[in-house]
């Protein structure tokens, strides 16, 4: 708590250097600053919420996905970011096609494409597009190889394919198709359990930062 | 054409995924051979050796030393896979000049190429040249190989000449310096030097090393300077500690029985936390709906009703205006429409353009099938995209190349017929207060300089291109005080600001040169509040490729008056040609509304040319604020994720007695998108200006917001080198 409180104290400092102005877009190189130590902080505070309020329990997953369906009239699915450490739910906020947009209330977006994941928007370390030639495979729950080119941006800020080969076959669990994937050194499986050409439930690699979100149909 | 680059870049690669996406970390795959420690010299290497090993492409770096020899502070830039530069301030001890204070300042410039690198049983090979502008203290050249013996064990050898032979050059200091002495280098006897570094694990890495460095000076006038204590032997060891992702810590004894330490940052344009940025997700396009559910729509009947269009631009404002865009105009009919957008958030002008087609998809009837979505800059246009609605639609959030060979990018011009402007945008007035800092940190002579205070600053644009900006400062604190020049064959001593204020024929050197420069730091330590700037702007575009702008006022801290220029600028072409006059006077020491008696005009013809890759060249000709007649040529490296790092030649037709020290103005340009930093999308940035020494030759107005950086956004070389953002 002390510790929170030294730096929402320091970041109320930088926020009063970065000054004032009308100009939103324009607050300096100081205001720049003081915004993102205000967002570490927020962040910060939200994690250790749960150590200062006892008695307010720990929303459960369970609990998030019944309060998100009752709020939202609209498809709905459950996503768990493994790296990133949290589960939240997301609504579908546009469609175009079958490639359907699902937002967190934080405007974080994940693209997928009647199941199939092929972006991601928001995160920081995004997909920008997935292109899965392993698409018809999965679908149709047959076996065989193809090619997945993934593409994503790297730090001087140019969009930089890469190119994976994928082994798609039944996993250990019936209903459940896996794609082992390899390329540049990486190597990842994605599993989906597909109802009808649908991919109601997976676990997709996103890449090498964010690793894998797991998908779940809270509403198709 | 715009096409090949694109392509050239999407092409896959078999390249490790941390490689090709800059992500930190170990690969198993062999690395080209990054230097694992930095010299005293601020160059990878050995201690004070050199090796072959080169830095990540696009490195930027700083490193200082310090030892009893003296200080050393370089700042190091990989410009290309296998070149390195290094720019050097140093502080030498042991040498009495004409200032007799036991040490001199000295600049110089390093330049190494990799020309093999290791390849099996071969080892890298490189050649340098150490202090090369002119005969410096540190003047020498070498080869040398570097070979990779076990994973963790590299070895170096080499030849050297000059001070890496121990044979130090003779220093003229009759004459200026600056200029290559090419009829030294490789000369005057060779010695070898050698160098082992072990890597002991991620973080510690050892280095031993012979060197022949006897870190002697020798004058022409005879008079010889040993630098700290002469070494006892030739063997040095160091120990490094790097830590966080980019420092470094060493220590170091040379001969040992001279001690040093020094501290390294290496930052690589190509490692950002969040390289896609942490921007909100946009909103997704909204196809549209079958025709015979919005029969209305897709016949277009709906753009006879005049109220129709000020209700979609007013939507398409206020969405445009959540991602950061202002909907300047816009142009609606049945089936077209055109937006014209001023881009105030995103660094690449493409994510501006993506967002806006998308929303313009979520605003418009169905029967608008071509969108034209124009950039402007300074309130003119700059470019247009044109994209089919359907290709929108079509494409979303596929890769990126596809929706550029389905688009058009035209010049754009001044006018278009229907365009209607937005309501509430002009005029536009902003304010800010805001704290300043300002550093001096590479000035040999002062050491670390700095000046704190607040500056209240507010722009008023009155219609489309016409700008009214005035600036106040208030100093807080600071050391950088006041104070004429140097006194001229006194170097050291400074005419005190009373002095040189008393007496106006100081404000010209002995040599007759205008002090238009050097006596910039009587502009500093005011105490009162102060006008560093006030200026009215007119920018216009005549013709489709042509921009002009008109400023007038006080331009910059030292001069005022008016400033006109033009540009021919096609939006698909890498060349540019631009006309530049100013008249202008200087201004009083008090950074008011005075004027003191120097008026000049002066200015230049421009070519621009950008090459692929990122590098631009410019090569300016004309007049300088001096009277003095010259050329400047100046290359940039630009990175996609909006880093800039550039480098400065002046030479004008004043001697070098003239010109003072370095015979030409040389300098390096540096500026780093905070967005880059922080994830957060945002157009400001950090920029930095290292040059040599406030001189007078070869001096250039500093009059904002030149044509060519501005309008080039949304130009075909710099947009599409960004368009990876389209659908981001």
């Amino acid at each position: 708590m002390n510790g929170a409180l030294k730096i929402t104290l320091a970041a109320a400092l930088l926020a009063g250097l970065a000054g004032c102005g009308n100009d939103s877009e324009g607050t300096g190189p100081f205001g720049i600053l003081a915004q993102t130590a205000g967002q570490v902080v927020a962040q910060r505070s939200a994690a250790e919420q749960p150590a200062e309020q006892p008695a307010a329990p720990a929303r459960s997953p369970e609990d998030a996905a019944a309060e998100a369906l009752r709020v939202n009239p609209g498809p709905l699915i459950q996503a768990g970011f493994e790296n990133l450490g949290r589960t939240t739910a997301m609504a579908m906020t546009g469609q175009n096609g079958a490639m359907r947009t699902y937002m967190t209330p934080a405007e974080e977006a994940l693209i997928l494409r009647d199941g199939m994941l092929v972006g991601t928007r928001g995160l920081g370390n995004d997909l920008s597009v997935a292109e899965p030639g392993t698409e018809g495979l999965i679908r149709a729950g047959a076996a065989g190889t193809g090619t997945r080119i993934m593409r994503y941006f790297a730090g001087d800020g140019v969009e930089r394919p890469l190119q994976f080969t994928c082994t798609v076959g039944a996993g250990p669990a019936p209903g459940v198709t896996v794609e082992n994937c390899e390329g540049h050194g990486a190597r990842f499986q994605n599993s989906y359990m597909v109802q009808g050409g649908q991919i109601a439930v997976s676990r997709q690699w996103i890449g090498p930062v964010l690793g894998y979100v797991t998908i779940q149909t809270l509403r198709p | 054409m715009r096409r090949s680059p694109i392509l050239r870049r999407l092409m896959a690669t078999t390249l490790p995924v941390a490689l090709v996406l800059g992500s930190a970390g170990t690969t198993a795959v062999a690395e080209p051979m990054y230097a694992r420690n930095m010299s005293t010299y601020g160059l990878g290497g050995g201690i004070d050796t050199p090796t072959a090993e080169t830095l990540p492409d696009g490195t930027l770096g700083a490193t200082v030393s310090w030892s009893d020899y003296g200080r050393r502070s370089s700042v190091v830039f990989q410009a290309l896979p296998r070149l390195t530069t290094v720019l050097r301030y140093s502080r030498v001890e042991g040498i009495n000049d004409y200032r007799d204070e036991g040490y001199i300042s000295d600049r110089s410039l390093d330049l190494r190429y990799q020309v093999l690198d290791e390849q099996g049983w071969r080892p890298a090979v490189a050649v340098g040249l150490q202090d090369f502008l002119g005969t410096g203290v540190y003047s020498g050249e070498y080869i040398v190989a570097t070979k990779t013996v076990t994973p963790s064990v590299r070895v170096s050898a080499g030849l050297g000449w000059g001070v890496l032979a121990g044979k130090p050059r003779i220093i003229d200091n009759s004459g200026q310096g600056g200029e290559p002495n090419v009829d030294d280098w490789f000369r005057g006897g060779a010695k070898p030097f050698a160098s082992v570094s072990w890597q002991v694990n991620d973080r510690l890495n050892l280095v031993a090393e012979y060197s022949n460095e006897e870190y002697v000076a020798k004058y022409r006038s005879g008079s010889a300077f040993q630098q700290g204590d002469e070494p006892d032997n030739g063997l040095n060891l160091g120990a490094y500690y790097s830590f966080g992702d980019s420092y470094q810590v060493g220590v170091y004894s040379i001969g040992g029985n001279t001690f040093g330490a020094q501290f390294s940052i290496l930052l690589n344009p190509r490692q950002a936390p969040y390289p896609s940025g942490l921007e909100k997700a946009p909103a997704p396009v909204r196809p549209r709906p079958a025709p015979q559910a919005d029969p209305d729509g897709w016949s277009g009947v709906w753009a006879q009703d005049p109220t129709a269009q000020p209700a979609i631009q007013t939507a398409l404002g206020d969405a445009m205006a959540k991602e950061g865009q202002i909907l300047e105009s816009m142009a609606l009919s049945a089936n077209r429409a055109e937006v014209r957008l001023r881009n105030n958030r995103y660094i690449n002008q493409a994510e501006a353009i993506g967002r806006t087609a998308r929303l313009m998809t979520r605003a418009l009837p169905p029967s608008v099938e071509t969108f034209v979505i124009t950039s402007t800059a300074a309130g003119v246009p700059a470019s247009s995209v044109t994209v089919r609605r359907s290709d929108v639609e079509r494409l979303e959030n596929t890769e990126a190349g596809q929706i550029a060979d389905a688009s058009i990018l035209s010049d754009a011009a001044a006018g278009a017929p229907g365009l209607v402007r937005s309501e509430g945008v002009y005029p536009r007035f902003r304010w800010s207060i805001k704290p300043y800092v300002d550093l001096g940190i590479f000035s040999a002579e002062d050491g670390l300089t700095h000046e704190v205070g607040a500056e209240a600053r507010a722009s008023y644009e009155i219609a489309p291109g016409l700008v009214l900006t005035g600036a106040l400062r208030q100093r807080a604190f600071g050391n950088i005080d006041q104070r004429g020049p140097g006194i001229p064959g006194q170097r050291g001593e400074y005419y005190t600001p009373e002095e040189y204020e008393a007496n106006p024929a100081l404000e010209t050197t002995p040599e007759g040169v205008p002090r238009v420069r050097s006596d910039t730091r009587m502009y500093t330590g005011n105490s009162s509040p102060v006008i560093p700037e006030l200026t009215l702007a007119w920018y216009a575009k005549p013709t489709p490729t042509v921009y002009t702008r008109v400023t007038a006022g006080l331009l910059e801290r030292a001069y005022g008056g008016v400033s006109t220029e033009v540009l021919w600028k096609p939006a698909n072409s890498p060349l540019a040609f631009g006309a530049e006059v100013n008249r202008v006077k200087k201004r009083d020491f008090d950074q008011l509304f005075d004027f003191r008696d120097y008026e000049v005009t002066m200015g230049h013809v421009s070519a621009y040319y950008e090459f692929t890759q990122g590098f631009t060249a410019q090569l300016d000709v004309g007049k300088y604020l001096a009277g003095d007649k010259g050329a400047t040529l100046t290359l940039t490296r630009e990175f996609a994720n909006g880093w800039r790092i550039g480098a400065y030649a002046t030479k004008t037709d004043l001697s070098a007695e003239e010109f003072g020290e370095g015979s030409f103005d040389k300098g390096i340009t540096l500026s780093i998108p905070l967005g880059w930093a922080t994830g957060q999308p945002s157009r400001e940035r950090v920029d930095a200006n290292l040059r040599s020494l406030a001189r007078d030759g070869g001096a250039q107005l500093n009059v904002r917001d030149r044509l060519y950086d501005r309008v080039r956004d949304s130009h075909s070389v710099k947009l599409y080198e960004g368009w990876g953002r389209f659908w981001r």
